[in-house]
């Protein structure tokens, strides 16, 4: 019994069981809600989440009240850098996921320099650098026309490529994989809880905390990056801020998916149902009607509820 | 006439007996001395009297009429001023603002009276002009100070109280001779006027400096109440001590003497540093040394710096004939030196995560691993663990399931897997149980006799005398005497810690 108990109490068996129960009230909201080719957009828009998510997850796991505000500029910013790059041909793609890569790296860095050896608080660095990241935008975009998702970027996105799954759906799941088996079966892993678990503990047991820090955020960057690149060919071309929206959303998906905001316990598996379960919500509420800014006000509300229930990670500390 | 009377006051907490049985009485223009060693009961009797604790049973009179305190609001109302050995300044206000802080002088029971209040706090503050230091002034802020001028603060708030009882508690750990003087002075005028003065000190020349009398507590009880003027050092010391105190250290002892294998194995010449100074001693492969004295005279920190985990200002390390100055933990571990604290809680046990992670750190950084194999690193972790004796049900439960003395030997268990050359005890029994020690000192042992050179800071001198081959005994950051052979005793270790060099 106990058994059972403790299996329901696990944030991806509620993330899952969540999700399904959603599926079914979208269903009787607007019949084809849950149809197979519905379902397969809705991964589609989650990947692009869950990617972004991905970083997220390891910032918040190194603990220190890791944090990254900055996810949402990286990713609009990707999305105009990789537009301008390949401008609607087939050849830039390959320089622009260097180049976008590249920016998102270069954030990161300078994100896990000001938290490490300045000391900032992460989020204040990274909501800074959001604000600068904004500020970016305006002006890269002065006069410069946003760029064209190359035709294969956007086959990529939104068509079908092995069995009937778009490729990126294919690259979430590879992503997904890759993940799991960082956090368990390498010492960077190992070293991402470690630090996050206890720091000073950490270090006296040989951590380069540091770099692992600056690692991490550089690791947060690059994700988000490919998340922009891969929005550009979901949308075709960029627009202002069409990453904003992923900076709360990441930490929801992170924090549905089980992994505790004090860092040190949780992973990605559950973060992905996370995001899969936000979108469905996301698709939910556009069913009924409610604007971007009544999603934002739920979406806001549903953190606040999850903190509620997971609490921030009781003191780690014996 | 008697200030203060304490009669058969104790105090438990849970299980344990922080205070047997309190009988104190400190007269009218009085310095009465407290001594003690660490745990014998010292602060919990200073503490009820000045109402942060409640005690258990007895009686307290003050001006031969029994009193219950029932707070500190209480005490202080009842004419008791504390300095706190834990100092308790604002850091942001000024000195003239922390001086007055208890009772801040109000106009209309509402606002600071500024003027007022300054008037008050330049009395205190001109008690010890000229020995003050550079920087210091009524409107320098106490975060700004010297750690000793912040103690002066503390002392002038404690004097700004004018209750007529005061207890300072280790007031002079940070002032140099000349303030020390002038604080002394003080006290003789505070005397001349009738006060009761209760001083707990550490430093014997200090308390036949200033003291009338001393009362002496051993294990939770108070032993005795002898007038200074009649009593010399030793025999204060043996009464701390107790009866065992000239038995020699060795009942399952250890060798005075190692027959050193291959020379040494951690040099340290002229070593300082923040809270240690001019530091130099040798371990020989094989030998365990031990520091001893009493708490914080530079022996963690001192241990903490040759691991790279705390600053040195000058001086040399080396390790084997090799030259180790570790910049970082990471540096020290990976050139053979290991580090076991006793507060695992921050610095041991990583909380939350599987035994099987809490060991191999070491393992991982000293073989340069990237990938973790949970089976092939299990054949290592599981022979580590079990050379103590380390009770658990699986590697991948987590580390927090286990008992205090069973996770401290997860902690020492990470250093077994890659021997290093240059294990540092950092007072590595706190807290855990009797059993669990045991086995942690046979293992340090075995390690010793496998040619480690081992350095022991244990709190427990019981600790020390039985598996030390030598002592060095720390006073102030620096070592005050080597006890070796048949000089390792109970009362040598006392009388090294309380002399002051």
């Amino acid at each position: 019994m106990s058994r059972i108990t403790s299996f329901l109490r696990q944030p991806i068996v509620v993330a899952l069981i969540l999700i399904v129960l959603l599926l079914y009230l979208g269903e009787l909201l607007s019949p084809g809600f849950a149809s197979g080719a519905q379902i397969l957009r809705l991964m589609i828009v989650a990947s692009l989440l869950g990617i972004v998510a991905a970083g997220q997850n390891v910032v918040i796991l190194g603990g220190r009240e890791g944090i990254d505000l900055s996810v949402g500029g990286v990713v609009s910013l990707s999305a105009i850098i990789a537009g301008n790059v390949m401008n609607g041909a087939d050849g830039g793609i390959l320089p622009a996921i260097a180049a976008c890569l590249l920016a998102g790296a270069f954030f990161g860095l300078l994100n896990g320099l000001g938290i490490t050896l300045l000391r900032i608080p992460p989020l204040v660095m990274t909501l800074g650098m959001l604000g600068v990241l904004q500020g970016l935008l305006v002006v890269i975009r002065m006069g410069i026309p946003s760029g064209q998702a190359a035709p294969a970027l956007s086959r990529f996105v939104t068509q079908p490529l092995v069995l009937g799954v778009p490729g990126i759906i294919w690259l979430w799941v590879a992503i997904g994989i890759l993940m799991a088996f960082m956090l368990n079966r390498t010492v960077f892993g190992h070293r991402i809880y470690a630090i996050g678990s206890n720091e000073h503990a950490a270090y006296m047991a040989g951590v380069p905390v540091r770099l692992m820090r600056i690692a991490l955020f550089m690791i947060s960057g690059m994700f988000s990056a490919i998340a922009g690149l891969c929005l550009l060919g979901y949308s075709g071309s960029s627009f202002a801020n069409v990453g904003e929206q992923y900076t709360l959303t990441s930490i929801i998906a992170v924090v549905f998916g089980g992994t505790s905001l004090a860092g040190g316990k949780g992973g990605y598996t559950g973060t992905m149902a996370g995001a899969f379960l936000l979108v469905i919500l996301q698709g939910i509420l556009t069913t009924v009607n409610i604007d971007e800014s009544g999603r934002q006000m739920v979406f806001g509300a549903t953190l606040l509820v999850l903190m509620m229930f997971y609490g921030r990670g009781r003191a780690m500390r014996a | 006439m008697s200030k203060l009377k304490l009669s058969g006051v104790s105090k438990a907490y849970g299980a344990t007996l922080a205070l047997r049985r309190g009988d104190l009485e400190v007269l009218a223009g009085e310095v009465h001395v407290l001594m003690g060693s660490n745990g014998s009961g010292k602060s919990t009797l200073c503490k009820i009297i000045a109402g942060s604790v409640r005690p258990d049973d007895g009686r307290i009179l003050i001006d031969d009429t029994p009193v219950t305190i029932t707070g500190p609001r209480s005490a202080r109302a009842q004419g008791i001023g504390i300095f706190y050995q834990e100092l308790s300044l604002a850091a942001h206000r000024t000195v003239e603002e922390n001086v007055c802080l208890a009772a801040l002088p109000a106009k209309a029971g509402l606002f600071v009276d500024r003027t007022a209040l300054k008037e008050r706090a330049a009395r205190y503050i001109a008690l010890f002009d000229g020995v003050s230091g550079d920087g210091f002034s009524a409107d320098a802020l106490v975060g700004n100070l010297r750690p000793d001028q912040r103690q002066l603060v503390e002392i002038m708030k404690a004097l700004a109280s004018e209750a007529p009882l005061i207890i300072f508690d280790e007031p002079t750990s940070a002032l140099d001779r000349a303030q020390v003087e002038r604080f002394f002075e003080i006290l003789r005028d505070l005397k001349r006027r009738g006060r009761g003065i209760i001083f707990i000190s550490h430093r014997m020349d200090e308390i036949k400096a200033i003291g009338d009398r001393v009362t002496i507590i051993r294990d939770g009880e108070t032993i005795t109440t002898l007038n200074l003027g009649e009593t010399d050092a030793g025999t204060v010391i043996r009464l701390m001590v107790g009866g065992a105190g000239d038995m020699p250290a060795s009942q399952s002892s250890v060798p005075a003497v190692v027959d050193a294998k291959d020379g040494a194995a951690l040099t340290v010449r002229n070593l300082s540093g923040a809270g240690f100074r001019n530091v130099s001693f040798e371990v020989a492969r094989g030998e365990i040394l031990g520091f001893g004295g009493l708490h914080g005279q530079g022996q963690s920190a001192l241990l903490r710096a040759i691991f790279g985990a705390g600053a040195v200002a000058s001086g040399e390390i080396l390790i084997g004939s090799e030259r180790f100055d570790a910049a970082s933990p990471r540096d020290a571990i990976r050139r053979g030196c290991a580090y076991v604290s006793g507060d695992r809680g921050r610095d041991g046990v990583i909380s939350g995560r599987p035994i099987i992670e809490n060991v191999t750190p070491i393992h991982y950084l000293r073989d340069r691993l990237m990938i973790a194999r949970p089976s092939k690193l299990s054949d290592r972790v599981a022979p580590a663990l079990e050379s103590m004796h380390t009770k658990f049900a699986s590697l991948f439960h987590p580390i927090n399931s286990l008992s205090g003395g069973n996770q401290q030997k997860v902690i020492i268990a990470r250093w077994l897997i890659d021997r290093p050359d240059v294990l540092l005890l950092d007072d590595p029994t706190k807290g855990i149980d009797l059993s669990a020690k045991a086995d942690l000192f046979a293992l340090i042992r075995q390690l010793a006799a496998e040619g480690l050179g081992i350095v022991l800071y244990s709190s427990e001198d019981a600790e020390l005398l039985g598996n030390a081959n030598r002592i060095l005994v720390f006073n102030g950051g620096s070592v005050s005497r080597e006890l070796i052979g048949a000089d390792r005793t109970r009362y040598n270790l006392y009388q090294a810690a309380y002399e002051a060099a």
